[in-house]
């Protein structure tokens, strides 16, 4: 199922690009670089865990900006940050918005090793979640509205016989359609329903 | 028949008698033709008993070609079983010597009650075959035709008997002759076989020495690697081809002479005894597996070879054979990896050391991004080249590619800081005539990075034809680089109005050379003057060092250095240099 990792790296310096492919080649992994932070925009990316390696001082659009513009268009790539030179200020901002390191050019070979593997690990949990909260998302639009509102008060806490009243429907058919839904979302109990509602409320699910 | 026949009518009829008895005895071999000895001895004695009305007749056939002696006896029918034929033989042995010719011709004996006359007749020429032996009780016996019958009867019986153990012998001979030829041709058989395979075995065993042969010759011939064997006292037995491009020897110069002439003068010894060491004691003093050792070419020049031993006994001699490779390249390689990040960590310690000793933290930012980007590129490929060289993984081209890449890298940062080291010297000033706006342009371009990453726009009002200012270039460079970067520093939080840095040059009042570093950043708080203190600074990674050094390098030429704010917003920065007098670009 899980294509093979892929680091991208994005950095203006012809010789910084290519040696860091080198580097990432050793522990074997692929890497695809780029020059601009436009060029690898224009990329699609694949279907496999990846992350990307990002000199934070780039022409045209800062390092900062391409994380924002990131964000912006919905890309979780996860981002190790190179810089020419300490930045604090710029590294703390770069953190906050979820880089998951900061290294200062030269680094040790490990530590972009281990940022690299760090930022892979965390992609392919992400596109993990995602996956199940995918297939979630399927099951809960094949309940009917009735079923998915009755779902939603189980849910909240209410009893049979309290969701009948407010539905104004009788509290055996309140309690078919609950066992029907439980039994379209593939939950075993209503813990595990509780928990998949959960889910679906959360960053990756659309139920708001 | 009556023998004692007297008249002539008795003796016809007594004569006749003879005759057929003669015939009958003629007769006789018809009957055992092709019959076995025994067979005509019985067929002889039965006849000669009833034809002579004998008592007794016994027949001895020697024994002849691996045939058991026959002792056959038959006594008339009166004299059943008196006597055993060895009974006979014993008594018959006392009488007849080995030569027939002087047998007795007649011999008297008693044969149970009786006593009988005996008539011995040699069989064969010379009684080879054996004897025959008639007796009768009869006082007249034998009588001449009787003589006669019976020394007939044992000429055919001879006769017979000869054919009978020509015969038994050409059968003997021949069934020995078949069972022989059937044994050979078993044996024959077996031997072929074993022949045929011990042929198929070989042809396969040469096969397979031929192709194994082949295949060890192709790969010594062929191999990148010098081979070399010797034998027990260190004599080189054989080199391959690679030899001379390694060692630069002809095969043939080396074979026959020690092993030690690959080697460098003060290893000889060193291997000698060890080898001396190893053929007593079977104890290896070193790895025998891929062990990195120096070896000698034949011009002199020593080199690295990584060199693996085998050891064969053939013939209860020792053969010892080296494979040897070339290992400079690679050493050269290692050593070069090695230099190079020798030389990258003393670069990064120097940036270091000039950082700290310029106290310009942003300017060596500045120039410390433009060093960092080959320096990381260096590390990583070195990096990733000790990775590959621990894997043992590394090949030659890439590592070649990667060691041009860090080659070119390098060059890449020693310029720069040699740019840097240009401007920051160590030594005392060193002044001359200068033009100062040669001096700031250069600044400019050095700034470049900065300024372009920092969005400021830059504006120069140079006066030309300016007079020359008596200065150290470098330490002048330093006070316009540190007034730049302070500027876009202060510039790098403005962002509702434009960036400017605007570097004037020019003539004051009193004749001096005016430069003018003014910005539209957040300018001055307070008191102004404050920034021109040691370690006053209002940034995170600032030392303060900046003003107060270049307030006292434009002092130590004779000139100012001041601060005034800008209107509506930012900083100016003012100092002086006296012209030297009658000069202008
Ligand atoms: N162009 C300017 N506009 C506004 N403030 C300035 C400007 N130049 C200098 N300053 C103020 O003066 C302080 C001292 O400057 P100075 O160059 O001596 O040290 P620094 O730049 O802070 O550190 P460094 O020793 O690295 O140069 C600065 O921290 C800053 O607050
Ligand atoms: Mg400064």
């Amino acid at each position: 199922m899980t294509n093979a990792p892929v680091v991208f790296v994005v950095d203006d310096d012809q010789s910084v690009r290519s040696s860091l492919k080198f580097l990432l080649s050793t522990v074997g992994l692929h890497v695809e670089s780029f020059d601009s932070a436009d060029a690898f925009l224009r990329k699609n990316l694949p279907d496999s865990p990846s992350c990307l390696v990002l000199d934070v001082r780039l022409p045209g659009l800062s390092g900062l900006d391409f994380q924002r513009e990131l964000g912006a268009r919905k890309i979780n790539i996860p981002i190790v940050f190179l810089t020419g030179h300490g930045d604090i200020p710029m590294s703390v901002r770069a953190m906050k918005a979820g880089a998951v390191e900061f290294l200062t050019k030269p680094f040790r070979d490990q530590d972009l090793l281990d940022a690299v593997r760090i930022a892979l690990e965390r992609d392919r949990t992400r596109r993990e979640h995602e996956k199940e909260v995918l297939i979630l998302q399927q099951r809960f639009d094949s309940l009917t509205s009735r079923e998915r509102e009755v779902i939603s008060l189980v849910v909240s806490g209410m009893l049979n016989k309290q969701i009948a009243d407010q539905l104004g429907t009788a509290e055996s058919t309140v309690k078919v359609q609950r066992s029907r839904a439980l039994e379209k979302m593939h939950a075993e109990s209503l813990v595990d329903m509780v928990r998949m509602i959960e889910k679906l409320n959360g960053p990756s699910g659309r139920l708001r | 028949m009556d023998v004692h026949a007297r008249d002539p009518a008795d003796r016809i009829k007594q004569l006749q008698h003879c005759i057929n008895d003669l015939i009958s005895v003629l007769a006789l071999p018809a009957m055992w033709s092709g019959g076995e000895p025994s067979r005509i001895v019985q067929t002889l004695l039965d006849a000669l008993l009833r034809m002579l009305q004998l008592d007794l007749v016994y027949v001895r056939l020697k024994e002849t070609g691996g045939q058991t002696p026959i002792e056959i006896v038959r006594f008339a029918q009166s004299q059943q079983d008196i006597a055993q034929p060895h009974e006979i033989g014993e008594i018959l042995e006392g009488w007849l010597g080995a030569n027939p010719q002087e047998w007795p011709l007649l011999m008297r004996n008693t044969l149970g009650d009786r006593d009988i006359s005996i008539v011995p007749l040699g069989l064969g020429l010379q009684g080879e075959i054996g004897v025959i032996v008639a007796g009768s009780g009869r006082s007249d016996f034998p009588q001449q035709t009787e003589r006669l019958i019976l020394s007939v009867a044992a000429n055919q019986a001879s006769i017979g008997l000869q054919e009978a153990r020509l015969r038994s012998e050409q059968k003997r001979v021949a069934s020995e002759l078949d069972q022989r030829v059937a044994q050979r041709t078993t044996e024959l058989a077996v031997a072929n076989e074993e022949l045929r395979k011990e042929i198929a075995n070989r042809k396969h065993a040469e096969d397979d020495l031929r192709s194994s042969e082949e295949k060890h010759r192709v790969i010594v011939e062929t191999a990148n690697d010098a081979v070399v064997s010797m034998d027990e006292t260190g004599a080189i037995l054989i080199a391959n081809p690679a030899t001379r491009r390694i060692f630069g020897y002809d095969p043939i110069e080396i074979i026959g002479k020690p092993l030690t002439m690959l080697m460098p003068e003060m290893m000889r010894k060193l291997h000698e005894n060890g080898f001396k060491r190893y053929l007593a004691t079977g104890k290896r003093h070193l790895n025998w597996q891929g062990i990195e050792l120096t070896a000698q070419r034949k011009d002199g020049q020593e080199f690295a070879v990584e060199v693996s031993f085998g050891e064969l006994t053939s013939d209860g001699h020792k053969l010892f054979t080296g494979f040897i490779r070339d290992i400079s390249e690679r050493k050269r390689a290692e050593d070069q990896l090695r230099a190079s990040e020798r030389n990258l960590q003393m670069t990064q310690a120097e940036l270091a050391r000039v950082s700290r000793l310029t106290a310009m933290g942003e300017l060596t930012a500045s120039i410390a991004h433009e060093v960092n980007q080959p320096l990381t590129a260096v590390i990583n490929n070195g990096s990733a080249c000790l990775r590959l060289l621990a894997n043992r993984n590394l090949e030659p081209e890439v590592l070649r590619r990667a060691l041009e890449g860090i080659v070119a890298d390098g060059t890449r940062a020693s310029a720069v800081l040699a740019r840097i080291r240009a401007f920051i010297k160590k030594e005392p000033a060193d002044k001359n005539p200068l033009d100062i706006n040669e001096v700031i342009q250069e600044m400019l371009v050095l700034a470049g990075h900065e300024l372009y990453e920092s969005q400021v726009v830059v504006d120069q009002q140079l006066t030309t034809d300016l007079p020359f200012v008596l200065a150290d270039r470098v330490q002048l460079q330093q006070v316009l680089l540190n007034l730049i970067m302070n500027a876009i520093e202060a510039l790098a939080s403005v962002i509702n109005r434009p960036r400017l840095l605007l570097v004037q040059s020019r003539i004051n009042e009193s004749r001096d050379v005016l430069v003018e570093v003014s910005d539209s950043g957040t300018g001055f708080d307070l008191e102004i003057d404050r920034v021109f203190n040691p370690f006053f600074t209002t940034k995170a990674k600032g030392m303060g060092m900046g003003l107060s050094i270049s307030r006292s390098l434009v002092e130590s030429h004779g000139g100012q250095l001041w601060a005034t704010p800008n209107s509506p917003h930012g900083a100016v920065f003012s100092f002086t240099l006296p012209a030297i007098e009658g000069t202008a670009s």
